[in-house]
């Protein structure tokens, strides 16, 4: 009688892990966010000082005082070539706002000559960044390109963006970013 | 906007759809004809799994056709197929991607269902056939489904699309993707063999001996494959990964090694079985485990739950496997459940000190380590389930908890091989394990004098010893006594895979343990030196065709030979695959890979060196274990009806 | 019988001397390149989950190498340091052994619970064979004995 106790008991422990494990695998949920977790947000931004494929020196901390806009980039990565032609006209937009953040390409992995080459095809004015090694993009804990990321004017890390931008994305954020902010 | 798919897309669409009304029909037949016991029908069967292996063969034959004739109307050419791919690369792409890799699964398996029916034409009268063969039907007709909908290799592409990108890099930069994916998936979709017919076992209540008896080849040689497979794909690993490692512990190759250890388990416990009757329920649960492992390591990989270098795609198909694999585990465990009482072994393990005692143990401790696999593999899913939160379990996890596995199994086949069935005293244990256990203190004082230290590796090589002693007895024995007849069969083929056991158990021991590495910042014609070994820069060169701009540091070695690590930049995939350059003897491996950023115009280069011993063992092991598994797949001495089921295997021992 | 029973003490007596000695000697000391390595070794490449940065050759991972290289070489930051560093990058998904608090420590303790539970059913699936064990060959067993016996014989 008490074997027979434990069989049941046993297989009605084995029944419950199973079912639980079922559970569990039925949640896993295989989409990611678009707006994803950073242990940065809210946080001062890493301290970033290189220079640009033009041989200007950049030093994030100066930028203190306005929207910053960084993005993550590489020339023959199919999202970033996708996204372009939206960072062109947020570009474009925010050059006419007084208060207009600045973007900045941080270049991973990739060739300054590649670069110079994408942006005088496709647009695209602003400064890129030179990442030797990788420095800047694992500073702020960057996966996979593009990202895209927005520090205010006291230098925190305000929100990361995964992946390819979707149209008005990046406006929609940077305004809602801009009137809740107070220095 | 339809895009058409092209005469080889129809055709193949076609074959597949032939293919799932044949295992239909065949399911239906074999079904029926079990439950009637009609032999009118019965006699059908085989023309329906001939039916589904020729529509399988026709659709992956239309497939190869729109690869190597670059039919580019269909999405699946246009995703993995290239015109700058060279053909027998181009060849294998066609199960590089999630879609091919499900068409071949149903080829494989159209195929073993055709053997099995082939095999049991002459005893189709035997409904335990009859019921396994419905069974294989099924899971065949879900394949062909499945290959059918969500994971449709001939869907058509976007028109006007030319060339494509080629398959993922890593999968045209070595010969091994010829034959690791289908060796393995052989082994893989093999374990459905012996599921069916334990399923059928439990549904004629015919749960004897019988059943064990008759699929034991078909066991052995899916577990044969799959042991081979996985070790190409370490192979692979270690020759085109370029960290210098054979086991990354990734999801994917944790979904491969899960089914090995419940079908390792189940090749020993199954011994007991055959020999005491005892284990019914048990052996029946590792071969449900081992298939639904299969399935469910599909669903782990294919559906984008977790990630990693090999998981191919996110798709819809993950509802599917999570599907079939909740309706294996409910018909398993409920036909279990319904011939419970039938199930009751009628014997009992008299001594905790015997052969069948041992494999208890064994069973425990595999079972213990796929439960750690297991574990670590979804326990992120488990995380972000319970707390909504990302975390990582890998390498460093596995390791720390298969080390003491690893070692208790090395301690059970130490002595496991000298116990007698039933009841040994300790004296014979003393008496059979002497010399052994010398071998053990051989193993030990040998690399001590090599300069080996810490407690894990000379744990390893001392056990080490002591089994290959042990096992190297019973072989000795068996040869003395049979002549060359000592050699196969399941005790002495079983040895000799043992001995390949044992081989990459301490290949493995040493490598991981005694490897060293070392960055070098080579400059043309200056010799760097590590590790007794001297490394010169020749030259940098840069090796172009039309897939890829391949950069090469020519490398002398020791001053005698020169050796290319490099790294190649797909570009139309814009990827870097580095490609390690070794070389090997038999003690000692340098493995050399060339770090980025690369110039070809500079005259210095950064390479990596890995100085690693006993790699080749690895590979000289698993051949053994190979070799070993073909010895145990041939008849062995058939005991004779008087030996008692006590007597020790070698009766005639001096 | 008694000389070999002492010969198997001496035997391991020896082995639990060497093991000790071979244990508590140390091969050559950990170089920068040994703590990069074991560093890269505990860090997931943030993009190929369930591979190492030691293993993998991603983008990122030869990112997050070449940092750990740089600070391992600076020579300033301990190893809880730089990968702490790391993690606050990264955040906690980076480490590749989970932590042995919280819900996480399921992972460790688990296993031994597995192992625990299955010694357990063992042990009382010893001590129930024990209790029904036959204590002597049943007439049945030696009738089928016998006639084993006599087919071989015939066969003969």
């Amino acid at each position: 009688m008490k074997s027979n106790n434990l069989v049941k008991i046993v297989s009605t422990v084995v029944g419950i892990v199973i079912a639980m494990f079922f559970v569990v695998l039925v949640v896993a949920d295989p989409s990611q966010d678009i707006v994803a977790q950073s242990p940065l947000l809210g946080q001062p931004a890493p301290a970033v000082a290189s220079e640009t494929i033009d041989g200007a020196q950049f030093v994030l901390e100066r930028r203190k005082g306005s929207w910053v806009v960084l993005n993550f980039f590489n020339s023959t990565c199919v999202p970033c070539i996708n996204e372009h032609d939206l960072l062109v006209d947020f570009a474009d937009t925010e050059a006419a706002n007084p208060n207009g953040a600045e973007i900045y390409t941080i270049i991973n992995d990739d060739s300054s000559d590649a670069v110079r080459g994408f942006f005088n095809k496709n647009g695209g004015d602003w400064q890129k960044v030179k990442d030797d090694n990788g420095a800047i993009a694992v500073a702020f804990g960057v996966a996979r390109v593009p990202e895209t990321w927005i520090i205010d004017p006291n230098g925190l890390v305000r929100l990361r963006i995964t992946g390819e931008l979707s149209p008005g994305l990046l406006s929609e954020q940077v305004n809602k970013l801009r009137d809740g902010f107070t220095s | 906007m339809f895009a058409s798919a092209g005469i080889s897309g129809t055709v193949g669409r076609a074959f597949l759809l032939v293919g799932f009304i044949g295992a239909v029909f065949g399911a239906f037949a074999a079904f029926t004809g079990a439950r009637r016991n009609d032999p009118q029908i019965i006699r059908l069967i085989p023309r329906f799994s001939t039916l589904s292996f020729a529509a399988a063969v026709g659709a992956f034959a239309a497939m190869e056709y729109a690869m190597i004739t670059r039919d580019f109307s269909l999405a699946y050419v246009q995703k993995v197929g290239s015109w700058s791919t060279p053909a027998l690369y181009n060849f294998a792409a066609v199960w590089s991607a999630l879609e091919g890799s499900i068409l071949m699964w149903v080829l494989v398996l159209a195929g073993y269902t055709a053997a099995v029916s082939f095999w049991v034409r002459k005893r189709m009268q035997d409904l335990i056939a009859s019921w396994a063969l419905g069974v294989m039907f099924v899971v065949s007709a879900f394949f062909f489904l499945v290959s059918f909908f969500p994971a449709n290799p001939f869907a058509a592409g976007a028109p006007g699309v030319l060339d494509g990108p080629g398959p993922n890099p890593l999968l045209q930069n070595h010969i091994l993707v010829m034959f690791h994916p289908p060796i393995l998936y052989l082994g893989y979709v093999g374990v459905t063999v012996p599921f069916a017919f334990a399923i059928a076992a439990l549904i004629t209540g015919r749960v004897g001996e019988g059943w064990l008896v008759a699929t034991r080849r078909w066991s052995l040689f899916a577990w044969g494959f799959l042991t081979f497979g996985i070790a190409l794909g370490s192979w692979w690993s270690y020759e085109v990964l370029g960290w210098s490692g054979v086991w990354a512990w990734d999801p994917v190759e944790n979904a491969s090694l899960l089914p090995w250890i419940t079908g390792t388990a189940y090749i020993h416990s199954v011994l007991v079985q055959e020999r005491r009757g005892m284990l019914r329920v048990w052996n029946i649960s590792l071969l449900v485990a081992t298939f639904s492992l299969t399935i469910l390591g599909t669903f782990l990989t294919r559906s984008g739950v977790l990630n990693s270098v090999h998981a191919f795609s996110e798709s819809s198909i993950g509802s599917w496997f999570l599907a079939l694999f909740a309706v294996i585990l409910v018909v398993s465990i409920g036909l279990i459940g319904w011939r419970g009482d039938k199930l009751r072994s009628p014997g009992v393990i008299d001594s905790p000190l015997s052969r069948e005692a041992a494999f208890l143990a064994n069973n425990v401790l595999f079972a213990v380590f796929a439960f750690v696999v297991l574990l670590g593999t979804v326990f992120p899913l488990i995380i972000e389930a319970l707390q909504n939160r990302q975390i990582a379990v890998g390498a460093p996890f596995f390791d720390k908890l298969s080390m003491p596995i690893g070692l208790a199994l090395l301690t059970l086949m130490a002595i496991a091989p000298v116990l007698p069935w039933r009841k040994a005293s300790t004296e014979t244990l003393r008496q059979r394990l002497f010399w052994p256990a010398w071998c053990g203190v051989a193993a030990l004082v040998a690399s001590l004098l090599l300069g080996a230290y810490g407690l894990a590796p000379l744990l390893t090589f001392t056990l080490g010893g002591i089994s290959a002693g042990a096992a190297m007895r019973q072989v000795v024995l068996a040869t003395r006594r049979q002549g060359w007849r000592g050699l196969v069969g399941r005790a002495n083929g079983g040895m000799i895979v043992h001995l390949g056991v044992i081989l990459i158990a301490v290949a493995l021991g040493a490598s991981n343990s005694f490897s060293k590495s070392q960055e070098l910042s080579l400059v043309a014609n200056v010799e760097a030196s590590f590790s007794g070994h001297t490394f010169e820069l020749k030259d940098v060169v840069e090796v172009r065709d039309d897939r890829s701009i391949s950069v090469k540091a020519l490398v002398l070695v020791d001053g005698k030979k020169i050796y290319a690590p490099a790294i190649t930049k797909y570009t139309r995939i814009g990827m870097n695959v580095g490609t390690p350059s070794v070389r090997t003897s038999l003690t000692t491996d340098i493995y050399l890979t060339l770090e980025p950023p690369v110039r070809q115009d500079a005259n210095e280069a950064r390479i990596k060196v890995f100085i690693k011993p006993m790699i080749i063992w690895l590979w000289i092991g698993t051949a053994l274990m190979a070799v070993g598994t073909v010895l145990a797949a041939f008849p062995g001495r058939r005991r004779k009806p008087t030996d008692a089921t006590s007597a020790p295997i070698e009766v005639a021992a001096p | 019988m008694k000389t070999r029973r002492s010969v198997w003490l001496a035997m391991f007596l020896l082995v639990a001397v060497l093991l000790v000695f071979g244990s508590t000697r140390t091969g050559s000391p950990q170089t920068q390149q040994d703590r990069i390595d074991s560093l890269t070794s505990v860090l997931a490449c943030p993009t190929c989950s369930g591979e190492s940065v030691f293993v993998s050759r991603a983008v990122a991972a030869e990112s997050i190498r070449a940092e750990v290289a740089r600070q391992v070489s600076a020579g300033l930051r301990t190893d809880e340091q730089i990968l702490s560093y790391i993690e606050q990058r990264f955040g906690g998904e980076v480490l590749l052994v989970p932590r042995a608090t919280g819900v996480d420590a399921l992972v460790w303790a688990l296993p031994v619970a597995a192992l625990v539970f299955s010694i357990f059913l063992l042990y009382s699936a010893f001590t129930k064979w024990r209790g029904n064990k036959p204590e002597s060959p049943t007439s049945d067993d030696e009738q089928i004995v016998a006639r084993a016996l006599k087919t071989n014989t015939d066969e003969q």
